[in-house]
């Protein structure tokens, strides 16, 4: 007989341990596939996880990957803690990127340390206006910031479409759909030679810093942590809930926005159609596996970011698709989901007992 | 028809507490019994068990000396066992046939006629059209008594029955009741209600901490005897001396307060007026939801009202939030201690930090002081005599009673001017309510003022100064508490008048 118990107390522990058995979870289930298909699994799964991290130039593609997403899974921490679902981080990146994009484009033969900062601030900007409308709809209408949130998506993307095939398609481009590279002064510097590591990085450290702090250590925290738990409490003591709505999709888009803008003036150089494979997507999965602590962030980024690369490699040395990749990000999310269920409840193993009523 | 129904040494055990320890019982028909106890003295598991929702670790059932199992709510209603549980299980859209057609497995013709026979047998007054949410309380319980009786039920638990009902649906449903006992229905009448059991039932088993202390018939008993083995310590009742230092300063004023909601299940405030003095304690009577929840919302600013309706010592408030009236020195406890007041899986200084005044200094500088708030929550612990002084408990492993002492702490500590609490004892033991109810009293005997809303009469007549009755969103006339007695009250919470 197996009982299933809902626990008295949830444990830090188990809290935390939770997302490393779903990674385990992970691994193993990853493994059978990688059987089933007819590679040896261990040498599958080095290949997939340890090969792309061997060498100096694999971690800086490690790190470089997980900048964006750390960055972004931040911003959304906020939205997730006080239960607003912003879905549309990608959406927000991408704006983000059109935004500072252009700005970068206007400065495309102007030299000067102001150029960068501006491009940066004009991203986080763009990126910021585009998760206020979600907001703005859901204080004044009541709408569903998730539905919302997500098919703006699909209008950013589109415009950036519109933008690097038409008006601003680099005029000696032969038709191919993107602009202008950027000017020096517009890129992220680059932090060794040779490698595509850049400087982005520490926007992403100063992120986490900055949100650990607001989230532990502030009023603003605690009125975010307190409206996730019980919206009606936060009425009750007076917070401005509506403001607050605004603030943590402003946060958000911000995030995403300074991770877009990070791509274009990094390791892209100028704007075309894929300048993010997913990440805003990606990022919610970040945030959730690092339960939405900015440590925990780190750690999580740093994982999905690996999947990314392993996929890459795969590719090359097993010739299955790179879309593996995302059916591992997968597989964690959905393990993770499914193992907190020990969060909450306990299996008990009782033996082959009979009761007596 | 006789029915035996027999309790067999019964456990049940949740992680950390004992909710039943070894609990045996035999109830014949022909009469009705009590089953009294405090909140959590086990007497909900117990009915839980009857009643198939949960199932005991330890012990067996008997019906007429037959072993039942009862696996679920359903093994109960095929042994003929009826349920009338305190909040009711029905769908408010529906009408009263759809209502009491959906768990039948009769054609609706032959249920119709089988109702309308029950209805005309017990004179109860029920148009079968109407939607369940145009009936009163009173109404919608006899709306479950009659899903019970279709099933000609041999057994027929009632899970603290009046907490909703009004003097005279209580004296109904008592008439109702002993009518079904002389019919051979065996009656278990589930309680915290002293004066209940004396009135109604023939013998009574005590329950406390999860065992059965006592059995005993109800002509052996007085009211004193009773309390006494329920909270198994002699209780001090509180009798309210009237203030003396009504210094007639007024300290708030609401006129020509109304409220329109955009939401149906709301109830609308229609010309509100009073005022309320220093010290003193007005008491609003009513029958839940007739617009207790919507004027609480509104004096404590979650609902923003019409301007000039509230002045606050001569300081127009209407449009302040909550937050912005504590400023000026008032204070609130919510009904709903669990999801409102406080939220459960916050620490208890976090939930301390609830309540914060730019005077406190939790927040210095937008900073999370947390030793201040520490310091603070302990002061709040031992002053208000909580069960714990551990301030990083997580609140959801505080008792209703300290979870309350919590707020009412949290609320109080500041030395608000105005108390305003909705329900501060709802659900609450012996023990808990007696500490409340002296709390009450100190503040106003410190000069402060209390807007105390409540369902229960004892504790209005028992704390107040002065005493309104809300119905249907309307005040009635303010009665200073010598004038007012329950029946009274009963008639105005029915929406009747007097004088």
């Amino acid at each position: 007989m197996i009982k299933i118990e809902r626990r008295n107390e949830t444990s830090n522990l188990i809290y935390f341990l939770t997302p490393i058995l779903a990674i385990f979870l992970t691994l193993v289930t990853g493994a059978i596939i990688f059987y089933l298909l007819g590679f040896k699994p261990l040498e599958a799964l080095k290949f997939f996880f340890i090969t792309p991290i061997s060498d100096l130039y694999g971690l800086s593609e490690l790190l470089l990957k997980a900048t964006p997403l750390c960055l972004i899974a931040i911003g959304l921490s906020f939205c997730f803690k006080s239960n607003n679902w912003n879905i549309g981080a990608e959406g927000q990146l991408t704006f983000g990127g059109i935004v500072g994009g252009g700005v970068a484009l206007l400065f495309y033969n102007h030299e000067g340390f102001y150029v960068l900062p501006l491009i940066i601030l004009a991203g986080a900007f763009g990126g910021m206006v585009f998760a206020m409308i979600p907001a703005i709809l859901k204080i004044y209408f009541n709408t569903n910031e998730i539905l919302v949130s997500l098919m703006l998506v699909y209008v950013s993307k589109l415009l950036l479409d519109y933008l690097v095939v038409g008006p601003w398609s680099n005029p000696e481009g032969f038709n191919f759909p993107e602009t202008r590279q950027f000017s020096d002064s517009a890129r992220l510097p680059i932090l060794f030679e040779g490698l595509r590591i850049h400087a982005g990085i520490f926007i992403a450290l100063v992120s986490v810093f900055l949100a650990w702090v607001i989230l532990f250590k502030t009023y603003l925290g605690f009125q975010i942590k307190v409206s996730g738990l019980s919206l009606k409490t936060a009425k009750y003591a007076g917070f401005k809930g509506k403001t607050m709505i605004l603030l943590v999709f402003m946060v958000s888009g911000a995030c995403a926005g300074l991770a877009g803008v990070g791509e274009i003036t990094g390791p892209i150089g100028q704007l075309h159609r894929m300048i993010s494979p997913e990440y805003g997507f990606t990022a919610i999965i970040v945030a959730f596996l690092g339960r939405l602590n900015p440590i925990g962030i780190v750690f999580a980024s740093l994982i999905v970011a690996l999947t990314y690369l392993g996929a890459e490699t795969a590719q090359i040395f097993l010739q299955v698709p790179k879309y593996t990749g995302q059916v591992f990000q997968g597989m964690i999310l959905f393990f993770l989901l499914a193992s907190d269920f020990l969060l909450f409840f306990r299996i008990k193993f009782l033996g082959f007992k009979r009761y007596e009523y | 028809m006789n029915t035996k129904l027999k309790v067999s040494k019964v456990s049940k055990i949740y992680p950390g507490c004992i909710a039943n320890d070894n609990v045996s019982l035999d109830f014949k028909s022909g009469k009705i019994y009590a089953l009294l106890g405090e909140n959590g003295a086990g007497k909900s598991t117990l009915v839980k068990i009857l009643s198939g929702v949960i199932n005991p670790d330890k012990g067996q059932i008997f019906l007429n000396d037959k072993l039942l199992k009862l696996k679920s709510p359903k093994d109960a209603k095929n042994n003929n066992i009826g349920m009338v549980f305190q909040h009711f299980n029905l769908f408010e859209t529906l009408s009263v046939f759809e209502n009491l057609s959906i768990d039948s497995e009769k054609n609706n013709d032959q249920l119709r006629i089988l109702v309308n026979n029950i209805l005309k047998k017990y004179n109860f007054k029920i148009n079968l059209d109407v939607p369940i949410l145009n009936l009163s309380a009173g109404q919608k319980q006899k709306v479950e008594i009659v899903r019970c009786l279709i099933r000609n039920p041999k057994v027929l638990i009632m899970d603290e029955p009046t907490s909703v009902l009004t003097e005279q649906e209580t004296e109904d449903l008592f008439f109702s009741l002993k009518k079904f006992s002389k019919e051979g229905i065996l009656i278990i009448y589930i309680t915290h209600k002293l004066k209940e059991v004396l009135s109604l039932c023939d013998e009574v088993a005590v329950m406390r901490k999860g065992k059965v202390v006592s059995i005993s018939r109800t002509i052996d008993e007085k009211l004193s005897s009773l309390a006494n083995k329920m909270i198994g310590e002699s209780l001090n009742k509180i009798k309210k001396m009237t203030s003396n230092n009504l210094s007639g300063e007024q300290i708030l004023r609401v006129s020509r307060l109304n409220f329109n909601s955009e939401d149906p299940y709301e109830v609308n405030l229609e010309d509100i007026n009073f005022t309320l003095n220093k010290g003193e304690c007005l008491g609003i009577a009513g029958i839940s939801g007739n617009g207790q929840n919507e004027l609480f919302q509104i004096l404590s600013g979650e609902i923003l009202s019409n301007s000039g309706s509230i002045k606050f010592r001569n300081k127009e408030i209407s449009k302040l939030n909550p937050k912005e009236r504590r400023e000026y020195l008032m204070a609130f406890s919510p009904e709903d201690r669990i999801s409102q007041a406080a939220v459960p899986s916050l620490k208890i200084y976090e939930n301390v930090a609830l309540n914060n005044f730019k005077t406190s200094n939790f927040f210095e500088r937008g900073l999370f002081n947390e030793r201040k708030i520490k310091d603070h929550s302990k002061k709040i612990l031992s002053n208000f005599s909580v069960n714990t002084d551990n301030v990083n408990l997580t609140s959801q492993f505080l008792s209703g009673g300290n979870l309350q002492k919590l707020i009412l702490g949290r609320e109080l500590i500041t030395s608000p001017e105005l108390l305003i609490c909705f329900n501060p004892t709802w659900g609450l033991d012996v023990g808990a309510i007696n500490y409340i109810h002296r709390t009450l009293v100190k503040i106003n005997q410190q000069g402060k003022s209390i807007i105390l809303i409540s369902t229960d009469n004892d504790e209005l007549l028992q704390l107040s100064d002065r005493i309104s009755v809300i119905n249907k969103g309307k005040l009635s006339k303010i009665m200073s508490a010598e004038e007012v007695n329950p029946e009274k009250l009963g008639l105005l919470m029915g929406g009747g008048l007097v004088d």
